[in-house]
């Protein structure tokens, strides 16, 4: 992926070389220029600045480039949060580090529509190291290359330490300290602090406590076996689609869930462990004898009801399950 | 006695029926763990088993000492292995124990027939001990019946069948028994329980690393009741007992050591020990200094206390003494730690986040029937309960995390549910008010009503002396400071004007009959038929939960994953041995002190079935040693080459399901193997290269380069399209095969009947010096 990308920008950079009759006459002044005109220093190029002053591999600077479509048209989500990280590692470099050594700039399919279409790039965004090729921090392959964008280079710390190491230099990104956290958590130790006292004082806890303890209890207890854990750390979707675009509430494997199937199912076990202490602690104490039968037979109904949906909901989960109960 | 039957009395035919209970839940759990046995053959399961069958053998072979001291030069060669030192012994000394006390009384049963049956046999010990944990915190019914689930539940099931003789196997017993002789030990306070908890822990910790559980669990449940203010003699006596006795038997097996002196994991009990003893001085000097001055005193020693015990942990934290937790349990704090910094954990599927259907696949109804327990939990709450709530909690959380540790949460699951369940079965199974009660109903006036109430308060002012602030009609005379047997006179002289007359009447003439009177049978089967209706129900429920179990135990835990089975395009039964075949081929074809390489997963069985020295094993205990082999397998042909020489390796191992469809293959896991090679060697192995430029994972013709190329492609696909034919295709990935591979500096030494299992000989140097390329184009 990575060879090919770097092979048809090379490919066509050589064409344009050779039809606007430009060769050699890259200038780090030029790329400076843009750089002073941007607030977080990051130069934005059109297709003539970048053929010239980029994709030349006997540059003495190094340029890292992202390729993206930032305009609203474009609803590219990734785009902004690659641009966002972009312009804090390149505020770092602009306060930090040596300003003749590496450009940070960004190439926009408004600026440039052609030259994207030309290089055959299909998807955006993309990270572009254009390294040095002469001069004192030469690498000994100048040839341009592709950062894959995970997870890890999407923060500035870590895009730094990425580029950097290629690079060969420290690059100390510009993380604007956010300041509105700690004072949201200094207030909630305070109101937590504030709310322990006023309990202290006016509850009784010894009454309170052990209902609200149970309450606590059993709510965790029931997301965590509902696999609130699974979803916290997948990530999945809230609901899902069928094929002819109707709501899909469960995916229809074992090992996958939405993150709905856990508000449902942790619902489903309550309310079958609230139907057995009905039940147990409520239905017998009933006076009347009709009203006691009544409710006894509500609740096994309703339990038994709750049972079979979680049963059919199962053997939706799990084709070839045989066992089922009053629904399908 | 009038209800004697055989000459029993009541209390002798319960005890029985318990007993013969008992034994027939503990021959349904043995028996249900018995399909692969039955399907199969008596064979050791998976991966790991085969390690602990192989030290085992060695054990019962040469004697304890040697096995104390065996160094195996024949495993993650050239570094070899202390054997004795870095594995936890509880299973092999247990089964080397019951293999010579069968041969002392003239049993001559095999060794392997011991290992394949130890699993089940302590399955019915876990059954049983869960019965008294049931007995302990409830009675004999929910006793019962949580044997009966935990015997069958898959969620336990799945780590004991038959064959699967692995550390868990019996570590759930000991830890349902340690909680059972724990939570005996708190009731009666009792040294000599406390005693018992900490041998039966200190068997623990030499069965399973799972121990860490218990000792955190227990220091836990004597925090927890030290904050709720429910310090007692029995508590103290019952974990001063317990942490003594436990952490100095803990650390005589050498693979714990002094860890319990020093790392994090153990540092809760430690700190619960010394809390524990401040406490129990206080209420000492309580006895002795007067209170205002005890106040002051208490104020000032918790308040420094506290100041240096943080400081002087987070001190020797810091400073590096007290170790930092292990990679494992932050993967159990933070979520995502795994995941970016220890491929090699995340990498394992029963590390994996659990989804809600794995509970429901493992636990069924008793998944639902947990809150319900929770909550008759917290009504009684005494310390045993506060003991279950804690467990459960933490249980939870860690099953939710990591897919494998339903396992601990099993027996929890299984003591609530029995207790929810005992409470449904008393309230509806208990036919004997039922008369009574539809008598009193008849007549239910609001003045009987009254009148049975206060009769009831009557009783308990009578039965209980701290009840009496809590009833209505002793409340009014707590104001004027009386308090115990004084109050409960007035309570009862309260109560006697109104209830008297109403409560004799009701006693004693219950049934004056109503205008519509409804003959007694009838009146009968309306007052038993909601009873009848429930008791139904959950009979119906109970043995669903039953035939759940079954089928999950018969088709998902009983596959010894060495043998497949697959069934024919007629449905017979077709059993697939391939890895044995390859196993026994090495064993019989190559010399002795060969060196295998193959992926970290078959190191146990190549060590087991093949007696042949390999690389890396499931013991993955060397990150670099295994990135090394990653390396190999992910790089070109020569680069392999140069490698494995350097590495003495002779021979290569793949496994290689394209034949089959058979997906837990090495291509599959090849990825895998790439990450963390790439962990280690960064500038040499990239994941990128291995995705084509279609940012897919393909293996044909249209696959990357780098993949191509890589040796473990070139070893899986070798002439591979000349048996499936030009239209040949990976049954496994949904892909066309690659029409050309080619291999120059190894050779194929043996490929297994269905393709499953390659191994190829690393070549020698060529004779005249030349590369293997030019050696095969000449």
């Amino acid at each position: 992926m990575r060879l090919l990308a770097a092979l048809g920008a090379l490919s066509f950079a050589g064409q344009l070389l050779l039809s606007c009759g430009i060769v050699g006459a890259q200038s780090l002044s030029e790329l400076q220029i843009l750089v002073k005109k941007d607030s977080d220093s990051l130069a934005r190029l059109d297709i003539d600045t970048f053929v010239k002053n980029v994709v030349p591999e006997s540059k003495s600077y190094a340029v890292v480039v992202q390729l993206t479509a930032l305009s609203p048209k474009y609803k590219c989500e990734p785009c902004i949060k690659l641009d966002k990280t972009l312009r804090a590692v390149a505020r770092g470099w602009n306060r930090h580090g040596d300003k003749d050594r590496i450009i940070f700039a960004s190439m926009d399919v408004d600026d440039g529509e052609e030259l994207f279409h030309k290089m055959k790039i299909e998807q955006i965004p993309r990270l572009m190291v254009f390294p040095a090729g002469a001069g004192p921090h030469a690498l000994a392959n100048a040839s341009p290359r592709e950062m894959t964008i995970k997870e890890e280079t999407m923060t500035p710390v870590g895009m730094s330490a990425k580029l950097g190491l290629l690079l060969g230099v420290e690059i100390k990104p510009d993380v604007p300290v956010d300041y509105s956290k700690y004072l949201k958590s200094i207030l909630a130790v305070q109101a937590a602090g504030v709310g322990a006292y006023l309990a202290y004082k006016f509850v009784n806890l010894r009454m309170l406590g052990r209902n609200l303890w149970a309450i606590a209890t059993i709510m965790f207890v029931l997301l965590m076996t509902s696999g609130f854990m699974w979803n916290k750390i997948n990530d999945p979707p809230y609901m899902g689609q069928t094929k002819s675009g109707e709501v899909a509430l469960f995916v229809p494997t074992n090992n996958q869930q939405f993150a709905v199937e856990t508000q449902i199912v942790a619902v489903t076990y309550a309310v079958c462990a609230l139907c057995i202490v009905i039940l147990v602690r409520h239905a017998p104490k009933i006076q009347s004898a009709d009203q006691r039968t009544f409710v006894t037979l509500v609740f096994v109904l309703v339990l038994m009801l709750m049972f079979s949906y979680l049963n059919s909901v199962f053997r939706l989960k799990m084709p070839g399950y045989p066992f089922k109960l009053l629904l399908e | 006695m009038v209800n004697k039957v055989l000459g029993l009395t009541a209390a002798d035919q319960a005890s029985l029926l318990r007993i013969a209970i008992l034994g027939l839940i503990s021959l349904v759990a043995i028996g249900s763990r018995l399909y692969s046995v039955i399907r199969f053959e008596s064979v050791i399961h998976e991966f790991d088993p085969w390690f602990n069958y192989r030290t085992t053998r060695y054990l019962v072979d040469h004697g304890f000492d040697k096995f104390w001291n065996w160094f195996d030069e024949t495993a993650w060669y050239p570094l070899g292995r202390v054997v004795g030192g870095t594995l936890y012994p509880g299973i092999m000394v247990t089964s080397a124990t019951i293999y010579n006390a069968l041969h002392l009384i003239n049993i001559p049963v095999d060794i392997r027939n011991v290992c394949v049956f130890l699993a089940p046999a302590f399955s019915a010990l876990t059954a049983i001990a869960t019965y008294h944990l049931g007995k302990e915190v409830k009675n004999a019914t929910a006793g019962l019946l949580a044997a009966a689930f935990i015997g069958v539940a898959p969620g336990y099931i799945s780590r004991s069948v038959a064959g699967s003789y692995d550390n868990e196997g019996i570590a759930i017993f000991l830890l349902v028994f340690t909680f059972f002789l724990w939570l005996r030990s708190v009731r009666l306070g009792s040294a000599l329980y406390g005693a018992l908890t900490a041998i039966s822990y200190f068997y623990m910790v030499s069965a399973w690393g799972g121990y860490v559980f218990i000792i955190n669990l227990i220091p836990l449940h004597v925090f927890a009741l030290l904050a709720m203010g429910r310090f007692s003699n029995r508590l103290y006596v019952a974990y001063s007992t317990f942490y003594v006795i436990g952490t100095l038997a803990s650390m005589q097996i050498p693979f714990v050591g002094f860890q319990p002196t020093f790392t994090s994991e153990h540092m809760a009990a430690l700190g619960t020990f010394g809390l524990i003893q401040l406490v129990a001085f206080a209420s000492f000097a309580r006895t002795l200094v007067p209170e205002n001055h005890f106040r002051t005193l208490l104020r000032g020693a918790v308040v420094s206390l506290f100041v240096v015990g943080l400081s002087g942990l987070v001190l020797l934290t810091m400073s590096g003494v007290i170790a930092p937790w292990t990679g494992r349990f932050y993967s159990l704090w933070d979520t995502g730690y795994a995941k970016i910094h220890i491929p090699i954990i995340a990498s394992v599927s029963e590390h994996q986040p659990t989804a809600w259907p794995n509970f429901f696949f493992d636990l069924n109804m008793l998944i639902w029937l947990l809150p319900a327990g929770i909550y008759f939990s917290f009504s009684e709450l005494s310390d045993n309960h506060v003991f279950l709530i804690l467990y459960s909690i933490f249980a939870a959380y860690f099953a939710s995390v990591m897919v494998r540790l339903i396992l601990t949460l099993t027996p929890i699951v299984c003591v609530l549910a029995g207790v929810a369940m005992a409470h449904v079965f008393e309230t509806y199974l208990n036919l004997r008010d039922v008369p009574a009660a539809a008598q009193l109903k008849a007549k239910a006036t609001p003045d009987v009503v009254a009148a049975t109430d206060a009769v009831k308060s009557l009783v308990d002012a009578v039965s209980d002396d701290t009840a009496i602030e809590d009833t209505d009609s002793a409340s009014g005379h707590k104001k004027d400071g009386k308090r115990g047997k004084g109050a409960k006179k007035n309570a009862a002289k309260a109560v006697e004007p109104t209830s008297a007359d109403g409560a004799a009447t009701s006693s004693t003439q219950p049934s004056v009959p109503t205008s519509k009177e409804l003959s007694p049978a009838l009146k009968r089967f309306y007052a038993l038929f909601p009873k009848f209706v429930v008791m139904t129900c959950f009979m119906f429920l109970l043995c669903m939960f039953q035939w759940h179990c079954s089928w999950i135990t018969s088709t998902a835990y009983s596959s010894p994953s060495v043998v497949l089975s697959s069934r024919g395009p007629d449905g017979s039964h077709l059993i697939i041995d391939d890895f044995r075949e390859a196993y026994y081929w090495l064993r019989k074809n190559t010399k002795p002190e060969a060196k295998v390489l193959s992926w970290w997963d078959y190191g146990y069985q190549l060590a087991g079935m093949a007696d042949r020295t390999t690389l890396v094993d499931n013991n993955t205990w060397n990150n670099t040693h295994i990135a090394t082999v990653g390396k190999i397998m992910a790089s070109d042909e020569d680069t392999a080459y140069e490698l494995a020489r350097h590495h003495d390796v002779d021979y290569v191992l793949v496994v290689f399901g394209a034949m089959l469809g058979y997906s837990g293959d090495d291509i599959n896991k090849f990825l895998w193997m790439v990450r963390i090679a790439q962990g280690v060697y960064p500038d040499d192995v990239k994941e990128e290269e291995f995705y084509n430029s279609q940012g897919q994972y393909a293996i044909s013709d249209d696959a990357s380069p780098a993949m191509k190329n890589s040796l473990m492609h070139k070893l899986s696909y070798y002439r591979f399209a000349d048996v499936m034919g030009g239209q040949g295709f990976d049954r496994v990935r949904k892909q066309k095969l690659p029409t050309s591979v080619t291999l120059d500096n190894f050779e194929e030494a043996y490929t297994t009947e269905n393709w499953m299992v390659r191994i190829y000989k690393v070549k020698d140097l060529d004779n005249l010096g030349r590369s293997h390329h030019a050696a095969s184009k000449f």
